[in-house]
């Protein structure tokens, strides 16, 4: 009996062995530690500025810049140009007027022409400089010479003189020659005074129409500046309770344009408006409501990145946005045109417009990703 | 002394069974434990598994990337020495140099700027001061590494050296620098792992730099942005500071049924952090399976071992019970033997005196309990025995005993018979023997008689019947005991050797 409880022991060890063994494999496979971030239902929201509503209805904002272009269907008759380009200053406006000129250069090329260019400006807007530029440049043999005007009382006469020597010149970006000047033909904004003019209105209908604004001005003389103020002045004008307590210029420079409206604000506390002109005004112009606390309705011009987001918070309440990609191709299409010996007509005009959106607060921060990518 | 506990069949099996479903009940919960640990802890594993995989996969894109970026940067250092060994006199001379260097050394878009921060590259000369935010610096000492964002939305990577002794043209140039679309640098990251990883390229604030998706949660928004609804605040600030320390860190986010975990790590000199995410399913869907099989062997394993158990206890149990009976059975034989040892008579094989004893105990209880009829008692007694022993001696004596004895039980065939005393027999009748018993004595008398003449075996016979008053078998062995006295007397008168003679 005794052998039989031995071996029954025995049997029932190895069993118990058997079973431990096949627990153990089973847990031998859980290894690691690991630490899990768990999800929490908690967040976090930002302050974000109130949003006011577009009063009337613009065009989308994908559609404000065309960054989607292709040479047109014409031929150069060369394989290699030479262009001289001179603007107002030196301002990330026309550095977008840059992209798109090397957008062109690069389709030039890939069709085997190539396109040597110099893009050049001043530190400063002066008139002066760049005509001495233009008259050195007139002898640089370059096939065209295309110039943004500075003041078009001091460089239409240079142009004409210089096409009168034989020169191609041609206008582009933001200003214009004096009618009648002897350019070949302007690419750019050809409606800054309808586009000063419909900012001033959008400001005049926030507003109520009634109350004191002042007028921040770029570059004194230049053309699409001037225009601009212009257009703000006359819709001004339109509204008996509207009135202009101030115009200022900055001379393009942000800087300038904070301590002109700070100095604005500091003699008429009770501004009601900014009307913004140029690039930089509407930036300063921010920078100074922004830190004074003032209650100004700020209406400005173009795309600088910091202006757009004072768009986005609200302390701007609309940009007029010009389409600079498409002013930078469209220049060095025509350029090439023009060096060719063509002249206005089929194969370009003699004015090339292009367009400005007035852009509000809603649609500042797609703005800012389309330009800047800001996301 | 303490009185043993008797084990039956009942409590051993009872034991067995009760033994068994413990068994069962240990190994089946032991094995639901260790499932559900498996389970738990490989999600853990998963989870581990997975930053340790992202972080050696974003440590080597990142190496990728700060490789990419010293290697333009030597590719710069030779583009300058190549320059200063040209002896450049115009500007077309540098432009050509230019598009020599874009062949030699692969730098597409190198660019040399003057002391008047006037840039040329192969195709176009521009003042470039608000365009390339690397100029605004009042002095530069040494490389510069900085994001472009471009008017479009594309962004760049601008490396840049300074070039202190380095003049062209009479004039002196401050540095040069090369773009490189941000777009480029990723294509240099891309690995087919058919969508199982994504990356992205982030500045310090979470902006998405790459515009490559970082899965579809977080896709190409900005990270923080993205993340904010799916981690608690602090693993959100935690990581928001992490990025703006430019340190590295990971993150496990969920949303619906998708889990997603990230790690990032800086990529030095840039300001970016470089994010690699990987969906945790990816790893746990493959580790699961591994796991389930497993899982599946094991539960396999236990089921045939459960099986294995109670097969084996069952042979086991049922293979005990049989030694056991066994066991018991010859146990009863043993006694059997040693108690047909203790009631025999070794001389004459009949049962003895003490068998009489117990036998007589037992019909007392039956007799007084009134369950017993017919009972008859029969006592015999050798005659001449003494006078055998005397004359021919013991054995001779043994051998008459012999004789009577059998010949006793050739009559009593139906009876019990015993020896009770040295020449006494006693025969207790029951049923078929008491019904026979008168047809028996005669012929077993008439024998006796005629052993008489024939100097045979001799033996007094007395016999009597249980009555209703009879209390004890000794009541009716009296009676015969008597009867076998007179009986003797009698057959001394015929001629039978009695004790005297």
């Amino acid at each position: 009996m005794q052998k039989v409880f031995r071996k029954l022991h025995l049997v029932i060890l190895v069993l118990m062995l058997v079973l431990v063994l096949a627990a153990c494999s089973s847990a031998s496979q859980t290894v690691g530690t690991g630490e899990t971030a768990s999800p929490d239902d908690s967040t976090d929201t930002a302050d974000i500025p109130s949003k006011e509503d577009t009063p009337k209805e613009v065009e989308p904002v994908s559609s404000v810049v065309d960054f989607d272009h292709e040479l047109d269907s014409y031929i150069p008759q060369k394989d290699h140009y030479s262009f001289y380009f001179t603007y107002k200053t030196v301002h990330p406006w026309w550095d977008a007027v840059a992209l798109g000129m090397e957008e062109a250069q690069r389709q030039f090329l890939d069709k085997g022409i190539t396109v040597t260019y110099e893009y050049m400006a001043p530190e400063r807007a002066s008139a002066d400089d760049q005509t001495k530029w233009l008259l050195q440049a007139e002898h640089e043999n370059y096939d065209v010479i295309g110039v943004d005007v500075a003041d078009e009382s001091v460089i239409s006469p240079v142009i004409d003189g210089m096409a009168d020597a034989g020169t191609k010149v041609m206008t582009f970006s933001s200003s214009d020659a004096a009618e009648g000047c002897k350019r070949i033909a302007y690419v750019g904004n050809t409606h800054n005074y309808e586009d000063g003019a419909g900012l001033t209105e959008a400001l005049c209908e926030k507003l109520g129409y009634k109350g004191k604004v002042a007028i921040l001005v770029g570059s004194k003389g230049a053309p699409c500046h001037e225009d601009r103020a212009e257009g703000a002045r006359d819709t001004i004008a339109k509204y008996s309770d509207m009135k202009i307590v101030a115009t200022e210029y900055d001379m393009d420079s942000v800087d300038q344009a904070y301590e002109l409206t700070l100095k604005i604000l500091k003699d008429n506390p009770e501004l009601d408006g900014i009307i913004c002109c140029n690039m930089s005004n509407p930036v300063g112009a921010a920078r100074a409501v922004k830190e004074t606390g003032s209650s100004a309705v700020i209406v400005g011009m173009d795309h600088d990145r910091e202006a757009l987001r004072y768009l986005d918070e609200g302390v701007i309440y609309c940009l007029g946005v010009q389409d600079c990609y498409s002013i930078g191709f469209d220049t060095l299409q025509v350029a090439v045109k023009i060096a060719d010996g063509n002249m206005p007509g089929e194969l370009f005009p003699e004015k090339t417009n292009e367009i400005t959106t007035v852009i509000y607060q809603k649609d500042a921060a797609l703005m800012l990703e389309l330009l800047y990518g800001d996301i | 002394m303490k009185k043993k506990k008797r084990i039956t069949n009942r409590t051993f099996l009872l034991t067995a069974v009760i033994g068994s479903l413990l068994v069962i009940a240990m190994v089946t919960v032991n094995s639901i434990w260790s499932s559900n640990q498996t389970r738990l802890e490989t999600d853990e594993a998963v989870s581990a598994v997975s930053r340790f995989y992202l972080d050696t996969m974003a440590d080597r894109r990142a190496q990728t990337v700060s490789n990419q970026i010293d290697n333009e940067f030597n590719q710069m250092e030779k583009a300058l020495v190549f320059i200063k060994d040209e002896k450049i006199e115009s500007q077309e001379e540098l432009r050509e140099t230019l598009g020599k260097i874009k062949n030699l050394l692969s730098l597409n878009r190198f660019a040399l700027v003057d002391q008047d921060d006037v840039v040329y590259t192969q195709y176009t000369t521009y003042t470039g001061k608000s365009r390339h935010e690397f100029l605004s610096e009042e002095k530069m000492d040494d490389r510069i590494i900085s994001t472009v964002s471009l008017y479009g939305s594309s962004k760049q990577l601008c490396l840049a050296i300074p070039t202190p002794d380095l003049t062209i043209m009479s004039k002196p140039f401050k540095a040069c620098f090369v773009q490189i679309d941000i777009k480029e640098i990723i294509d240099l990251l891309a690995v087919d792992d058919q969508g199982r990883t994504y990356f992205a390229l982030y500045s310090k604030n979470g902006s998405n730099l790459s515009g490559t998706e970082l899965g579809p949660i977080i896709s190409d928004q900005n990270i923080f942005e993205a993340t904010k609804e799916f981690v608690s605040e602090d693993v959100w600030k935690e990581n928001f500071n992490r990025f703006a320390e430019d340190t590295r860190g990971s993150m496990t986010f969920s949303s619906g049924d998708v889990k997603e975990t990230l790690c990032y790590v800086p990529i030095w000199g840039t300001g970016w952090e470089l994010a690699v995410l990987i969906h945790e399913s990816v790893i746990l869907d493959q580790i699961r399976d591994i796991s389930e099989k497993n899982l599946s062997t094991n539960r396999n394993q236990i089921a045939f071992t459960l099986l294995a158990v109670l097969f084996f206890s069952a042979v086991l149990l049922q293979e005990l019970r049989a030694l056991s009976k066994y066991e018991l059975d010859a146990e009863k034989e043993a006694s059997k033997a040693f108690q047909n040892m203790a009631s025999t008579d070794s001389m004459t094989g009949v049962r003895n005196k003490h068998a009489y004893s117990e036998f007589e105990n037992a019909l007392n209880q039956e007799i007084q309990n009134r369950e017993i009829q017919k009972l008859a008692v029969v006592v015999c007694d050798i005659n001449g025995l003494k006078y055998i022993n005397d004359t021919q001696g013991h054995a001779a004596g043994d051998q008459l005993i012999k004789e009577a004895s059998t010949m006793i039980c050739n009559y009593f065939i139906h009876g019990a018979v015993f020896r009770v005393g040295g020449d006494e027999f006693v025969v207790i009748l029951q049923e078929k023997g008491y019904d026979t018993m008168d047809e028996v004595l005669g012929e077993l008398n008439e024998k006796v008689e005629a052993n008489i003449k024939e100097n045979g075996v001799v033996v007094s016979i007395g016999s009597s019947v249980l009555q209703p008053g009879d209390q004890q078998l000794h009541d009716v062995f009296a009676r015969a005991d008597h009867m076998m006295y007179e009986r003797k007397k009698e057959l001394k008168s015929m001629g039978a050797k009695t004790r005297e003679i």
